[in-house]
């Protein structure tokens, strides 16, 4: 019987039950939803990474087969393979990274369509992203181009490959432009011979057709100059020793990269990790203060079951059947409500979220997957709500059933109010001084009404922040350092003669990226790498408050703030490095520091670069003149646009955008079913007195006024209190969640804050006067003989 | 004398379910100015219905209730609002004072519904008051609770005072005091009608009124109303 009482309870406090429910569940939803979508992307990769054979180390270098067997002979060593990674064109000029191998079995490809590739079999396979964005499917024939090799060849399959995840032509495009850049694979056996002899022709300064006879038993294989090893070591934990072995033992290996050191892993490590936090704070607070909503909801409707306690305990019921059956309340909603969060957070939140990041990142299988925090944040959920029905019940329980029977008349506090009585409380206005005593007479709830709507308010700032943000990032990125139209990427090892007329035709401001070693001040080495600027006008840089750097100096190095943060570096310490490949290592004054949003690394002028007997032969030309018509440029590899490139990092924000999008909606639903619950409980608090108001002549729109400035008032003082809750917030998190190599801190426009603090009232504003439509209906008979 | 308050034929007919119950089942009765009227009946005889439709707090179903000229029978949401915010004053057994308020505001929260007040000094002194102005209502007894609430009805002048057990809550001895202060208002010409079960109250009464199944069993006019201090409490 107490069974059927209960759900008929909750059917007459429907409304208020909804509400827990929808708050649970909501919170619940945020938080599994975020959490199913990170670990789905780690399950993922996991998953892919241990299928396909990801490899530990990339050794690179002028490699040749001997260095394989030798790698491969090394104990710990699983496999190994010799890789040729060139950076090609089609015939309608997009960039392919060309990679020649010989087998398949280390980064195996999985195939989306199409046939497994074979040894010595004929054909390429090809990123699937890039032929899905350029139309290209199994069977097509597509043209690549490098140097004098031109390769016509059938696309055999479309493939995903582990150590491919996230592809960009060149470290100063964020956002992988896949219709324009795309990997593919080839077997060694596709490389014709004529390419290789005219290598060989060229290097060693030999006619073509004399090579057969000046190298005995020539084999043009043997001649394909691989650019790197990829190895498989049987266990982590062996890796350094294999490293170490490798250093000592391969005179070829220029530098020996782990895995997770590398672009496409880092990027993909460091969306979980950025995720993590995320799901740490957005959907932390989301439940945070839905709960907060909730327990105090809870509380309230069982005190309001004062009387039916008492007349069970009169009756004769145990005081434990009376809990249990108060518990079931709490119990029943959120058991629902948590089963329906986790169902839709992961189908809904974290299938949405993972999609987005699947169109991003180049995996197959990305599906989100719910893990055991979830169902621990559930089970807490559970457990904080019965425990708060089973504490309230019990605080009622302690009263005897003749007490427990009568009403509890609601204290008024004098003391706690007298403060309210002082002259400049005087002059207030009946519905100022009213409503300032019951928020101090209902202390608790008007915190739980401010705290959920700080909560949303903070949400909406941050999550408009980060826009904000990252739009400011693009505009100093784009506008501020990048200060020219287009960038060269030239051709590796250029001539004097091939430059100067790359100089006549462009200019002369150039750069060149040395890729390093850094020994910290532990003496632990850690990969990095140089900027060695000659085109300063055109790259510039600023210092942490985005102010240009004059000129930079020739008698040092600048080091980012985060990279001297970091492992502790001061203005005027010397820093130890050695380029990849040479032993020789250079100690370098520290002069300044600059700040870069996307690389933490090291930059010095050419001038600086020439002083330590280091050739200066630059990578990149950057020029303002209008390039729009010219698709190829002799020695030079890729021509990129600013806009272009500027496009790209804009269309990573869109993605991130839709993202935000979908956590202030949630923040919005999420604000509105707590300021609308907090507004029934307010107003359910104050019926009697409202009736009372109205039995003294008040005017409806008068008792309306009343109800809605004290909600007004709590939401402008969450305002307040949000809006710079909510700049901290998104500077934490880009301080503190961002990959490490980024460097951005908060930039919220004042439009966000506007929008943030005019949403969040209007919000308010809308639930109050929803609520207070309740006024006009209200029976001062029924309300009056209620109270008594 | 022609009567102040005049009902005629006045129903109010409750639907609960499919049944109907009439809570006052065609009241006829007339109450001159300034009398202190005293409505006697056994619970659910439908003295506190007629109370709330008296006050406006309420609407008859049929017939009219002509206070002073006007029928508020045939009043809107807007004139009845009106008519409690200037014609009628209300006192209730449990008070219903502003517990957020002091005294003193509480008497001042009339203002804001009509211009005619009485100083609210004055009135406070008048119930006894005035050293209590800057309390809270949780800060005083019963029987000063319900001063307060007799202060906050008096305050606006009203024509009419309506009382719903006045003397429930409070002990014989503050009962008297509070029915003392009643008394007064109707000797000051404030038509006062008290609706309660104590049948003793109705010695002090100038009319007894008696109703039954929704129905005015008798009305009668107290020719020799006792003085409060002969009745025994």
């Amino acid at each position: 019987m107490l069974y059927r009482k209960m759900w008929r309870d909750i059917k007459n406090n429907l409304s208020q039950f909804i509400t827990i429910f929808l708050m649970i569940m909501i919170g619940i939803m945020a938080y599994s939803g975020i959490e199913s979508y990170m670990d789905g992307m780690t399950n993922t990769a996991k998953k892919f990474y241990k299928e396909n054979n990801l490899q530990d180390v990339n050794v690179l270098g002028l490699m040749t087969k001997d260095d394989l067997n030798q790698i491969k002979e090394m104990n710990h060593v699983k496999d190994a393979e010799l890789k040729l990674s060139l950076t090609a064109t089609t015939n309608k000029n997009k960039t392919l990274l060309l990679n020649v191998i010989e087998t398949n079995n280390i980064s195996k490809f999985y195939i989306m369509d199409g046939e497994e590739f074979q040894k010595n079999s004929s054909g390429v396979w090809l990123d699937n992203f890039y032929a899905e964005e350029n139309n290209i499917k199994v069977g097509d024939t597509i043209l690549v181009k490098y140097e004098s090799m031109k390769l016509q060849e059938e696309v055999k399959g479309l493939i995903n490959v582990p150590d491919h995840l996230y592809d960009v032509r060149d470290s100063s495009e964020l956002y992988p432009d896949r219709k324009e850049f795309g990997f593919a694979y080839i077997s060694s056996s596709e490389i014709p011979e004529s390419y290789i002899k005219n290598m060989i022709s060229k290097e060693k300064n030999i006619e073509e057709e004399l090579i057969d006879q000046i190298i005995p038993n020539f084999n043009y294989k043997d001649y394909i100059p691989w650019n790197s090893i990829m190895v498989d070591i049987d266990q982590k934990k062996n890796r350094d020793g294999v490293k170490n072995k490798i250093e000592d033992e391969i005179k070829n290996a220029k530098a020996i990269i782990n895995i997770e050191d590398t672009s496409s892993y880092v990027t993909y490590q460091g969306e979980i990790d950025e995720g993590k936090t995320y799901v740490g704070v957005f959907s932390g607070i989301f439940l945070f203060i839905a709960m907060l909503s909730v327990i105090t909801t809870m509380s309230r409707l069982i005190r309001k079951e004062r009387v039916q306690i008492g007349t069970l305990k009169a009756l004769g019921f145990t005081n434990r059947r009376i809990l249990f059956h108060y518990i079931g309340y709490g119990l029943w909603i959120s058991l629902l409500a948590t089963i329906i969060g986790l169902i839709l957070g992961y189908f809904v939140i974290g299938k949405i979220f993972i999609n987005l990041e699947m169109s991003f990142f180049e995996i197959p299988n990305g599906k989100p997957s719910m893990n055991n925090t979830s169902y621990f944040v559930s089970l807490i959920a559970i457990l904080m709500v019965c425990f708060i029905t089973y504490k309230t019940g019990k605080s009622i329980l302690k009263e005897n059933p003749a007490e427990t029977l009568r009403t509890k008349i609601p204290k008024v506090n004098g003391k706690t109010l007298n403060i309210t009585k002082k002259k400049i409380f005087k002059k207030l206005h009946f519905e100022s001084i009213w409503n300032i005593r019951d928020i101090l007479r209902n202390k608790m709830r008007t915190f739980m009404g401010v705290a959920g709507v700080v909560g949303c308010c903070m949400l909406i700032v941050c999550a408009l922040g980060m826009l904000d943000s990252m739009n400011f990032f693009v505009k100093l990125q784009f506008e501020t350092l990048y200060h020219f139209d287009y960038k060269l990427n030239l051709k590796e090892n250029l001539n004097t003669e091939e430059l100067k007329e790359l100089y006549d035709k462009y200019g002369k401001n150039t750069s060149k990226s040395l890729g390093i070693e850094i020994k910290n001040k532990k003496g632990i080495r850690e990969s990095n790498n140089i900027f060695v600027t000659d085109a300063s006008n055109y790259v510039r840089f600023v210092n942490r408050k985005n102010e240009i750097i004059p000129k930079p100096k020739d008698n040092g190095v600048y080091i980012t703030y985060k990279l001297a943060e970091k492992e502790g570096y001061k203005i005027g310490d010397k820093i130890t490095w050695h380029i990849y490949g040479e032993d020789k290592y250079y100690e370098s004054k520290i002069i300044g520091f600059n700040k870069d949003p996307q690389n933490q690394n090291i930059t010095m002028t050419r001038n600086y670069l020439e002083s330590l007997k280091i050739d200066y032969i630059p990578d990149s030309l950057y020029t303002n003149k209008n390039l729009e018509n010219k698709k190829e440029i002799k020695n030079v590899e890729t021509i990129q646009n600013i806009d272009n490139l500027k496009e790209g990092m804009e269309e990573m924000l869109s993605m991130m955008k839709t993202m935000l999008v979908l956590i202030i909606g949630i923040a919005i639903l999420l604000g509105t079913i707590i300021i609308y619950n907090l507004g029934v409980l307010s107003y359910a608090e104050k019926e009697y007195q409202f009736a009372t108001l109205k039995v003294l002549g008040f005017e409806d729109k008068q008792i309306k006024n009343i109800f809605t400035k004290q909600n007004n008032w709590i939401a402008i003082i969450s305002i307040i209190i949000g809006l710079p809750l909510g700049y901290y917030l998104t500077d934490w998190l880009f301080k503190t969640a961002i990959e490490e190599h980024y460097d951005f801190g908060a930039s919220i426009t004042v439009r966000t804050y506007i929008i943030a603090a005019i949403g969040t009232f209007i919000v308010s504003y809308i639930v109050s006067k929803v609520l207070s439509r309740k006024i006009k209906n209200i029976d001062m008979v029924t309300s009056l003989k209620g109270n008594e | 004398m022609k009567s102040y308050i005049e009902l005629k034929n006045v129903k109010k007919t409750y639907e609960i379910g499919n049944q109907k119950y009439n809570a006052l089942d065609g009241i006829d009765l007339e109450i001159n100015q300034g009398e202190f009227v005293v409505i006697l009946g056994p619970s659910g005889a439908g003295k506190s219905t007629l109370l709330n439709l008296l006050g406006g707090l309420d609407k008859a179903t049929s017939g009219s209730i002509k206070i002073g000229e006007n029928d508020i029978a045939k009043y809107n949401d807007k004139e009845l609002t009106r008519y409690r915010a200037h014609e009628v004053g209300f006192i209730f057994q449990f008070y219903n004072i502003m517990p957020t308020l002091t005294v003193e505001e509480n008497i001042n929260l009339i203002k804001d519904v009509t211009n005619t007040c009485k100083d609210s000094k004055e009135v406070l002194k008048s119930v006894g008051l005035l050293k209590h102005a800057n309390k809270f209502p949780s800060e005083l007894s019963g029987g000063e609770q319900q001063r307060v609430s007799i202060a906050r009805a008096i305050m606006k002048n009203p024509k009419v005072l309506l009382c719903d057990e006045p003397t429930g809550a409070l002990d014989s001895e503050t009962g008297v005091e509070v029915l003392k202060l009643l008394r007064e208002q109707s000797d000051e010409d404030t038509t006062v009608i008290i609706v309660t079960h104590n049948t003793m109250i109705s010695e002090i009464a100038d009319r007894i009124i008696k109703i039954k199944n929704g129905k005015v069993e008798s009305n009668e006019i107290n020719k020799h109303p006792k003085k409060i201090e002969e009745v025994k409490w």
